[in-house]
């Protein structure tokens, strides 16, 4: 256990010189990283600590990764930084270098820090090369908890691009996200998580990824890839295409947390980007932002060449959880023809269908499985440069959560607020 | 004034195809909503095949079973395949669509990279599998194929686009071309629907076979619909290899003679003829991989930068590598190319059997199951550096590695060291642990100043979530997207054997050496070492 930065420098120090012993220890625990690889880097960090007991015979370092950053964990409360840690262990064979697992406790207690490094030493899958990384878990006390960033940045890799990871309500426009978004390359969240219906932090969000020219990766968005596949799927065949110009109604069902959502509380971020993606896609401006309307729907209005196309959000009943899509349905009409395209999504399956004036054209269902979290943060942690499909996403979800939408009014605002990580947020 | 910013116009076309290009692209800027799909950006693909028919010949065979059809199934099973696909089936055995179809799903579970067998992606699949008993000789034959293929556009929308794919003997491939001719399955009209042909490797036994192969292909297709398929273009790392050289600013400053001493090329094959005597007996080394896998590989490295990754583009600076190799004389050929066949020994832990007591072989063979050669390409980038080249079969282990040796320092200022500062290599590993290592001299922490090797090793398996896709699967999809970059054209292959072709001639005219001349489970024969050892350098230890 360390309590400061520099004594974290140390232990650091002390314990990549005797990691060859944990390397060993790891090489036998091979086998099982690919099946349990969080139980495998568990052992590993297990015999890493023996070792240090045991022996000081140095010199040796395990390899460190060729692609690698450092990956900054605003966790908030203890319950989500241990999550957070989990996943991190298991993407052991392919995570970040160096990741800070920050989380602040008693926070009107006595100043201080507790750290405690986890080392990760594994084998790539089929005992091949040799992977080494660190987690450092700080919980900062009282005014220290006020001031994260002085205990980030001496610890960060020099020359490794940084992404901070907020998985909870990042609070934005507020002191601590004015010092950590600075040192940040990235910004990684996931808007599902996010409490309320989201779409306020979303609005906050695409503001500040447009005025820092901060990359930000959603894991909302990023799980939305299957989905994207699914509905361009719809269009590949040329005869189809140009209904693409000629959208008239994008609507789109989302699992409600109650019949009807009568609150509103349910996060409908994955629902919106859906909307976003395609209207940033194909061309179209917003005509009325998104506004809420009778039993818990939303509508917009967007414009696309030279006619408009509706937008409704639509809550349904589902046995998926709170917030997830049900369908997706884009409609178009071009000199007489109509065409519906289909999309719906289970935990593995996709189905498409099309319906050509009422002929079902194609119907198809595949398997594409919905991402994990393991999996969406191997991405978000290998997301080199900004997706500008993404970019245009999120730029798109502002604009149809322009001010005067109305998102700001009602539950939309004020649950989005009080938070665990609002209650110390002057950093 | 600030100036103003002007766009620079394209570069003039000079060239009948440049002009081609230029027109197809000027027509897909006019009408972008007919060529392109927007919600495609940023996926996966950003197109994806049209809907087509696979119709693949040598369907009950071991190369369908083992790698078409799995990989077949993967890109089903990714969803990188349109819904309007058929898999029409083509052998001479009798079979049901259902029975083949049971069958080749035996082969999935079995030669599948991903397990276990996706049922719904199956069941899905197997609905578009179609048997065609056929005899490659049969007329009647073919034009019921024409007429089913026909029927099948009406059921699956596969719109008449056909990819004909011949995983066959060699010696069928002229028969099924022009068999494809003769009922006019291989023509292509617009809006109709497209034609293409996969030919398996190998194109052909010596330059005047390939030419007239080449030729007999050509009365039928057009060279523009002919996919040459050598497996090894489409391996991660052969690719990866091009990303290398043409993404990477700082090794094109040193990719030359001025700073490379020698440059070696190893395939390296654990096992031996695994059942395939009679197949063998009639290639060997030179012909199995010398001719296609490592000529190919030596081209990725000393090609000149393409103009773009257009097929063509890649295409003509390959062949302007092979093209400037200098074809070795009946002189060059004994000085400079080392022929081996194993003897008994062991591999592994496991007693190997020698060549000439493998089934199906003679057992005075004289078949070739090692070749090792010196060869230089004359053009100012390489002149003068050796590129050093061997395959063989049940060597000690399985590993193909291309390794660009640099030139040692112009001074040893280090000589007093304890170690030696061995000249820097830039190794890339093909298979198996996909990577690459650069290795070079650091100092040994301490008082003294003695210096050491040390290598800086980037491993695909630690860096990537993603698993890499089989070989097959990447090129099927290529030849399905109408993408001909990874595969062979027909000038390539001809200048290909223009070089291995003299050496094949003067083997058949002298007399060859004691055979055999490695043990299986060795490094090849002593003549390979010593024509390294003559130019004061060795083989790397793999």
């Amino acid at each position: 256990m360390a309590h400061s930065v520099a004594e974290i420098e140390g232990q650091l120090g002390k314990l990549w010189a005797h990691a060859a012993v944990a390397r060993a220890e790891a090489a036998r625990a091979e086998a099982a990283l690919v099946a349990a690889q969080a139980e495998a880097a568990a052992r590993a960090a297990a015999a890493l600590a023996a070792a240090r007991e045991t022996s000081d015979a140095g010199g040796h370092h395990v390899a460190a990764r060729t692609s690698v950053l450092n990956l900054v964990v605003v966790a908030g409360d203890k319950a989500t930084a241990q999550e957070c840690s989990a996943t991190i262990a298991a993407t052991a064979s392919r995570h970040a270098s160096r990741s800070l697992i920050l989380s602040a406790t008693d926070p009107d207690g006595p100043a201080g820090l507790d750290a405690r490094i986890e080392a990760l030493a594994t084998t790539a899958a089929r005992g091949r090369a040799e992977a080494g990384a660190e987690t450092i878990h700080i919980a900062a006390r009282g005014e220290t908890g006020r001031h994260l960033a002085s205990i980030i940045v001496p610890l960060l890799v020099h020359d490794l691009p940084v992404a901070l990871w907020w998985p909870k309500d990042p609070p934005f426009g507020t002191h601590r996200a004015e010092r950590l978004l600075p040192i940040a390359d990235r910004l990684i969240v996931d808007g599902s998580a996010w409490s309320g219906s989201g779409l306020d932090l979303l609005a906050q969000m695409a503001a500040v990824a447009e005025e820092r020219h901060v990359v930000v990766v959603d894991w909302a968005l990023l799980r939305q890839a299957r989905w994207r596949e699914a509905l361009a799927s719809v269009y590949d065949l040329p005869d189809l295409r140009p209904h693409l110009g000629a959208v008239r109604r994008i609507e789109v069902e989302y699992a409600a947390a109650e019949p009807g959502d009568p609150a509103g509380a349910t996060n409908v971020v994955r629902p919106l980007y859906h909307v976003a993606w395609l209207a940033s896609r194909l061309g179209m401006t917003v005509v009325e932002p998104m506004r809420r309307a009778s039993e818990g729907r939303r509508h917009a209005t967007l414009r696309q060449k030279d006619h408009e196309v509706e937008v409704l959000l639509r809550p349904a009943l589902s046995d998926l959880g709170a917030g997830s899509t049900v369908s997706v349905q884009i409609a178009s009409r071009l000199r007489g023809a109509e065409l519906l395209g289909s999309v719906a999504a289970g935990d593995r399956i996709v189905e498409v269908s099309v319906l050509d004036n009422g002929r079902e054209r194609v119907r198809r269902s595949y398997v594409a499985p919905r991402l994990s979290d393991v999996d969406l943060l191997g991405r978000a942690v290998e997301e080199g440069v900004a997706d500008p499909v993404a970019v245009r996403a999120l730029a798109m979800a502002g604009r149809l959560l322009a001010p005067d939408s109305g998102v700001h009014l009602g539950s939309d605002r004020s649950s989005s607020h009080g938070t665990g990580d609002r209650s110390h947020d002057d950093d | 004034m600030s100036p103003t910013r002007v766009s620079a116009p394209p570069p003039p076309a000079r060239t009948a195809r440049q002009l081609r290009e230029a027109a197809t692209a000027a027509r897909r800027r006019s009408r972008p909503d007919a060529d392109t799909n927007p919600l495609r950006q940023g996926l996966r693909l950003e197109r994806v095949p049209d809907p087509c028919a696979f119709v693949l010949f040598g369907a009950t065979g071991d190369l369908a079973h083992r790698k078409v059809i799995p990989a077949i199934y993967q890109l089903w099973r990714t969803n990188l395949l349109p819904a309007e696909f058929s898999l029409v089936a083509v052998a001479r055995r009798p079979y049901t669509n259902e029975a083949f179809a049971a069958e080749v799903r035996t082969s999935v579970e079995k030669f599948s990279r991903v397990q276990p067998i996706d049922e719904a992606a199956w069941d899905e699949l197997a609905k578009r599998i179609t048997y065609q008993q056929l005899d490659f000789s049969d007329d009647a034959g073919f034009d019921r194929l024409g007429a089913r293929l026909d029927e099948l556009d009406g059921q699956n929308g596969t719109a008449g686009n056909r990819l004909f794919y011949l995983a066959t003997q060699p010696s069928q491939v002229t028969e099924i071309v022009r068999q494809l001719g003769r009922v006019g399955l291989d023509k292509e009209i617009r809006g109709a629907g497209w034609r293409r042909l996969i030919v398996e490797k190998p194109f052909g036994r010596d330059l005047d076979s390939a030419r007239l192969l080449n030729h007999e292909v050509h009365k039928v297709f057009r060279e523009t619909q002919v996919y040459r398929i050598d497996h090894y273009l489409g391996k991660e790392t052969v690719r990866n290899l091009l990303v290398f050289r043409f993404g990477n600013g700082i090794f094109e400053p040193v990719w030359n003679r001025s700073y490379v001493d020698h440059v070696q090329i190893t395939v390296a094959e654990s096992i031996g003829v695994e059942g395939r005597g009679a197949f063998y007996e009639e290639t060997g080394a030179s012909r199995d991989i010398l001719q296609n896998h490592l000529l190919q590989l030596m081209t990725l490295v000393a090609m000149e930068p393409p103009s773009s990754f257009q097929a063509d583009a890649l295409r003509d600076q390959k062949l302007q590598v092979l093209r400037a190799i200098a074809a070795p004389d009946a002189d060059d050929v004994r000085r400079d190319v080392v022929r081996g066949q194993y003897g008994p020994g062991w591999v592994g832990g496991e007693p190997a059997s020698g060549y000439r007591q493998e089934p199906e072989v003679d057992p005075d063979s004289e078949t070739e199951t090692y070749v090792a050669g010196r060869f230089t390409i004359d053009d100012w980038r390489w002149s003068g550096v050796p590129f050093y080249l061997r395959a063989g079969k049940r060597l000690p282990k399985r590993a193909t590695e291309i390794a660009i040796q640099f030139k040692d320092v112009p001074l040893r200022l280090f000589r007093e060291s304890a170690g030696d500062p061995a000249p820097n290599v830039l190794a890339m590993r093909i298979q198996p642990d996909e990577g690459i290592m650069l290795r070079f001299a650091a100092k040994v922490p301490g008082l003294g100043l003695d210096v050491r090797a040390v290598n800086m090793d980037f491993a695909y398996d630690t860096s990537f979530v993603v698993d890499s896709p089989d070989a097959y699967e990447t090129l099927i999809l290529d030849a399905l997207l109408g993408d001909a970059s990874l595969f062979t054209r027909s000038d390539e292959v001809e200048a290909a054997w223009a070089v291995v072709t003299p050496i094949i001639n003067a083997w058949a005219e002298s007399a060859p050496p004691h055979l055999p001349n490695y043990a299986a489970g060795s490094w090849g024969p002593e003549a390979a070492d010593e024509l390294l050892e003559r130019d004061g350098r060795r083989w790397r230890r793999i």
